[in-house]
């Protein structure tokens, strides 16, 4: 652990539980590092709690993603632990990773869909194959089509498409389709509004509200669109160094006196009023 | 820079090249072990199989019908130009066939499908793996091997021999044919000089060689694939480096079967 590193700062929550508190957050990193000839993540210690919505953010190439990867195994950390659901990813029995894998829905930031199959293979895909086995394909049907009537795309007019005919915009909802079909518990969500116009992230920013409220899920989300963030999210985070600099609320967040948060918060502020004006 | 560190150096080098490779040989006894796992446990894709089976296979017909069709030529022509003076032409009927056979049939054959087959499953896993296709099949809880890996490497492995195997009739056939065209060679007195020397192993000899290639262009292939970092570039370095490898890891297997099998 360097010594230069800055302090972890952990703000209270507005729902309950201060982060680093007890057993029941939902995901917890404990002391998680990370290198690829580098440090990236030099021990970060976090938790996020049962049904919240939260947002981690900080400078570009400062692992928030890596993060995020590390919960379901997509990235394995050279030292310390994930816990999802107070169960070890790393260091539990056999099969933990399989099963946190069947409790997580990820969102990739580009939405990753499987180019040789069409919308309705690619959402089915979300659902766990030992489900899929056991299932009618009646079953399977309709469980593609309410996911895609969930993120507000029409089913007829989609299924039979190849990713590489759809939009930008939803290519973005199929990929949502497949992570929210299988019924997870907590959905990771990789940049969501990264590549889309405003009008295409405020929607999509709408639904990930809505998804998180209606279907009860623990919402964590990576993204640089800090204002977006800020207006959904219970609590959110920063990745600084390779460390959390800061954890709370979006209110502490906007008055915090950490000259390293104010001054990432400013430089947001102004993307965004650029953002507008561009849009204008 | 110091002494020591001038004579650390080499050292260092050879250390990583090491390193690479025995990661590289433990990666492909990973997919290879994953592999036959899942055929064990019936785990394979039959549709996505057959689909491998007809773009390794009948998508490859041509192109290798056509080499085939030029080395039975060019061996029979060349053949023709040395036996002129002293060998007895019907010899070339041998030769040719035992070339064809033993050598050109599995070896072009191998060449023209790390060409067109293992090029393309490197540069598509390439590109799945940095678009995060590989990274969302891990997160549905399924296992890139199986799901992609297995079913190309069966194909691989069934579909060769009997590519190998159609090179072989079709080369033998258009070398007949040229040698009857440019040195006036019956067929009848071809097939003389071809029963004279032929073996019943030799056939056997050139399916194991297919088999052998067939394996070895699919794990090689997928392997690198899997390893693909750094974007469209990225790709683009992988599959030039696959090709690469493939094609060495052909031609040093070819040159470990006759010390192997023709003793």
């Amino acid at each position: 652990m360097s010594s230069a590193a800055p302090p972890q700062r952990a703000r209270p929550s507005r729902r309950s539980r201060p982060s680093g508190g007890g057993a029941a957050s939902v995901i917890r990193f404990r002391n998680t590092h990370k290198a690829f000839g580098h440090p990236v993540l030099a021990g970060v210690d976090l938790e996020v709690e049962p049904g919240e919505m939260f947002a981690l953010f900080g400078p570009s190439g400062t692992g928030k993603s890596v993060l995020l990867k590390t919960t379901i195994g997509l990235v394995v950390p050279d030292r310390g632990d994930v816990e999802v659901d107070g169960r070890s990813v790393y260091f539990g029995e056999n099969g933990s990773l399989a099963r946190v894998r069947r409790q997580v829905g990820y969102v990739f930031q580009h939405a990753a869909l499987f180019d040789s199959m069409d919308v309705y293979q690619n959402v089915q895909m979300g659902l766990p194959p030992d489900r899929l086995r056991r299932m009618s394909r009646a079953e399977t049907a309709r469980a593609v089509w309410e996911a895609l009537e969930r993120v507000n795309l029409e089913p007829d007019a989609v299924l039979s498409l190849l990713p590489a005919e759809l939009s930008g915009g939803m290519k973005k909802r199929a990929g949502i389709a497949r992570a929210i079909v299988g019924r997870p518990s907590i959905l990771l969500w990789d940049e969501p509004t990264t590549g889309l116009d405003p009008v295409n992230t405020a929607a999509v920013e709408r639904l990930i509200t809505d998804l998180s409220k209606d279907l009860r899920v623990t919402s964590m989300i990576v993204t640089h669109d800090v204002e977006g963030a800020l207006w959904m999210c219970d609590r959110v985070a920063m990745l600084e160094g390779g460390r959390i600099r800061f954890c709370g609320t979006p209110e502490a967040f906007r008055t915090d006196g950490d000259p390293v948060v104010r001054a990432f918060v400013d430089r947001a502020a102004a993307e965004a009023a650029l953002d507008v004006v561009e849009t204008a | 820079m110091t002494g020591s560190a001038y004579h650390v150096r080499p050292v260092q080098a050879v250390g990583r090249w090491w390193e690479e490779w025995a990661g590289h040989a433990g990666q492909i006894a990973q997919l290879v072990w994953s592999t036959f796992v899942a055929l064990l446990r019936l785990q394979v894709s039959f549709r996505e199989f057959v689909r491998q089976m007809y773009v390794m296979g009948v998508q490859s017909i041509p192109i290798v019908m056509v080499t085939a069709v030029l080395s039975g030529i060019v061996t029979s022509q060349q053949g023709g130009y040395q036996f002129t003076s002293t060998i007895p032409l019907y010899v070339l009927g041998s030769v040719t066939v035992t070339s064809i056979v033993l050598e050109l049939g599995p070896v072009l054959t191998a060449v023209v499908l790390v060409g067109r087959v293992g090029a393309r499953i490197t540069a598509e896993l390439g590109t799945m793996v940095v678009s995060e296709q590989i990274d969302a099949y891990h997160s549905l809880g399924r296992d890139p091997v199986v799901v992609l890996g297995a079913p190309r490497i069966l194909a691989g492995l069934l579909v060769m021999p009997l590519l190998v195997g159609l090179a072989n009739a079709v080369g033998m056939f258009s070398g007949m044919v040229a040698a009857d065209l440019s040195l006036g060679l019956s067929y009848e007195t071809f097939f003389y000089g071809a029963r004279l020397f032929w073996h019943s192993w030799d056939l056997l000899y050139s399916l194991m060689k297919a088999m052998v290639f067939g394996f070895a262009i699919p794990v090689i292939a997928i392997h690198m694939g899997f390893r693909t970092t750094g974007g469209a570039a990225g790709v683009g370095r992988t599959t030039t480096s696959s090709v690469m490898f493939q094609t060495l890891t052909v031609l040093i297997l070819d040159a470990m079967f006759p010390p192997l099998f023709l003793q």
